[in-house]
């Protein structure tokens, strides 16, 4: 018969199911450190700049892509240097995805700290176990909207607006050079994140919405195992998932092996979930299923799937 | 999936059309946000040039090897998270960098730009002769010991007394901050407000102080306001009295 699937969950050890959330907060924090020893003597030539752009060893150039377009269209010229660190940025983006909202942006790591915050409070002081839906009050293609009225705004003004007035630059400016007044609108969206959690990231962020169009393709996303997908509609990874995404939708859908909806910022809470490892974050896609997964029923006992000895996360089992 | 595309590009179509109308507004209603003129670092473009190319990314603030640029805070508005500097806490002391001076080779656009020593023009120094030592029958050089360009862009007249030549002065400040009088006798006027109250057309280069003459030693005495704290608001009203007496 089937074993528990708590069994081996337990084997692994708390640590190895929080890798992701693990991974991509210190990747933030460390991104954050570096922007911040570029204010010290020692480091200011190996690291320089902060999220609008970065200057790394001297010589290598990283600028906030939107940030670049911005500028260009705003002093109508071609700035080549500013364009250059977007393009290694927006080619990074090409092939690996939106991954700066997950695992690099300073305001993306302040608000899933906040939102972990926010889970444990409903979850251990008010004692609410019910699940609750994300609640949307306003619709994703917002950011989009936003992201067309900053350029075009930049292009007949005349100044990067959004550079400007970004809680993303202002959070960091307040932490690296100590511009303290900006942080009044980053204490906004935080207290915004009580009531509709995420809802800058999900459906203002303009920055977030330019990724997302353009790391569309990404091969580093949350890709679906068709040998283990469908058997429990759990739907645990959608109710965990910070942006509310439908993570199962386009799998029972379309079939897709891998969930591509733009407000997904790979942030692999949505594996961490899963009893059955039906979901990885990843580059390479799981290989093709031999039989299809919908052949039999797993609530009956001679199932042939049910014998599956399930290896949560595949790939590390063993 | 498609359905998204068109939702998304439809949605950032409409919001560019709007973000032209309000670009639009936002330029007819003649820059409302401007910030308050403010001393920029070497080789930055004239304001509105600088404020639409400045990427504010801070590069600049952090490779000035001594501290002497800061970052706007919010309250300037359009200038918020531009580097500026106050002439009177700690000057420009213009050190040299690989290619040009250190803040212009950390500059990610156009915003600063390569320039000679010589050309940078960051401001123009303005001294008061109510307050100033030597025009008061002491004698006093701190000035003309600070300029980076002694009997160039700070002379002595046959009583020893400091002049500022506007074709030498460059802005940068090390006058002002070894000034020794409380409140100081030398001021740093950013050549942005000079370009606002003498409505001349500036270039960087040194059109805007040839113009502005070479008589400053004794122009401005009348319009001076009270105390000077910081350097960049009070210069303002103290400035504009002589402005308008210019020619």
């Amino acid at each position: 018969m089937s074993k528990p699937p708590t069994k081996p969950r337990t084997r692994r050890g708390p640590l190895w199911y929080r890798r992701w959330s693990t991974y991509r907060r210190l990747t933030a924090i460390a991104f954050l450190a570096l922007l911040y020893s570029g204010t010290t003597g020692a480091f200011e030539r190996y690291f320089r700049g902060s999220t609008s752009g970065t200057k790394i060893l001297e010589v290598v150039p990283l600028t906030d892509p939107l940030a670049a377009i911005e500028l260009s269209l705003a002093s109508r010229e071609f700035q080549t240097t500013a364009l250059l660190g977007a393009a290694i940025l927006v080619g990074f983006a090409i092939v690996m995805g939106p991954v700066f909202c997950g695992w690099v942006c300073p305001l993306g790591l302040t608000l899933d700290l906040n939102h972990a915050a926010r889970r444990f409070i409903r979850k251990h002081v008010l004692k609410r176990r019910r699940l609750e839906p994300v609640p949307k009050p306003v619709s994703s293609e917002t950011k989009y909207a936003l992201l067309g009225v900053l350029i075009g705004f930049a292009f007949i003004a005349g100044f990067p607006l959004f550079q400007i007035i970004s809680p993303i630059n202002l959070l960091v400016r307040a932490i690296v050079f100590g511009s303290l007044l900006g942080l009044a609108a980053v204490g906004v969206i935080v207290a915004m994140e009580w009531v509709w959690p995420r809802l800058w990231c999900r459906a203002l962020c303009p920055l977030g919405s330019f990724y997302d169009l353009v790391g569309r393709f990404g091969l580093f996303r949350i890709q679906i195992n068709p040998a283990e997908a469908g058997k429990v509609p759990c739907k645990q990874c959608a109710t965990r998932c910070p942006m509310g995404v439908p993570i199962m939708d386009e799998y029972t859908m379309k079939g897709a092996r891998s969930v591509t909806h733009p407000d997904c910022t790979r942030c692999g809470d949505c594996t961490e979930v899963c009893p059955r490892g039906v979901l990885k974050l990843s580059l390479f896609p799981f290989p093709r299923k031999a039989a299809p997964a919908t052949s039999c029923n797993p609530h009956e006992g001679d199932c042939e799937c049910g014998d599956i000895p399930l290896p949560v996360m595949p790939g590390a089992s063993g | 999936m498609g359905d998204w595309s068109r939702r998304q590009f439809i949605a950032a179509g409409g919001g560019m059309i709007a973000g032209i109308g309000l670009g639009g507004l936002y330029s007819a209603t003649g820059r409302v946000a401007r910030g308050e003129p403010m001393l920029r670092p070497p080789g930055a473009l004239p304001e509105d040039g600088f404020l639409s190319a400045c990427i504010r990314c801070g590069q600049c603030v952090e490779a000035c090897p001594f501290d002497v640029l800061k970052l706007a805070d919010l309250d300037q508005g359009a200038a918020a998270g531009t580097p500026y500097f106050v002439a009177a806490e700690n000057p420009c002391n213009l050190c040299r960098g690989k290619d040009s001076l250190r803040c212009i080779d950390a500059c990610p656009t156009a915003a600063l730009g390569p320039v000679e020593l010589g050309a940078i023009n960051i401001g123009l120094a303005h001294i008061c002769v109510e307050t100033c030592l030597a025009y008061n029958g002491t004698v006093c050089r701190a000035c003309w010991h600070a300029c980076p360009f002694p009997d160039r862009a700070i002379r002595f007249d046959e009583m020893l007394r400091p002049r500022v030549h506007g074709r030498h002065c460059i802005g940068c400040g090390l006058c002002e901050h070894a000034c020794p009088t409380d409140p100081r006798a030398v001021t740093i006027t950013p050549v942005e407000y000079i370009r606002r109250h003498n409505d001349i057309q500036h270039n960087p280069g040194h059109q805007g102080g040839q113009e502005d003459g070479v008589e400053h030693g004794v122009g401005g005495g009348e319009g001076r306001g009270e105390g000077r704290g910081e350097g960049r608001g009070e210069g303002q009203g103290r400035r504009r009295g002589q402005g308008g007496g210019e020619p």
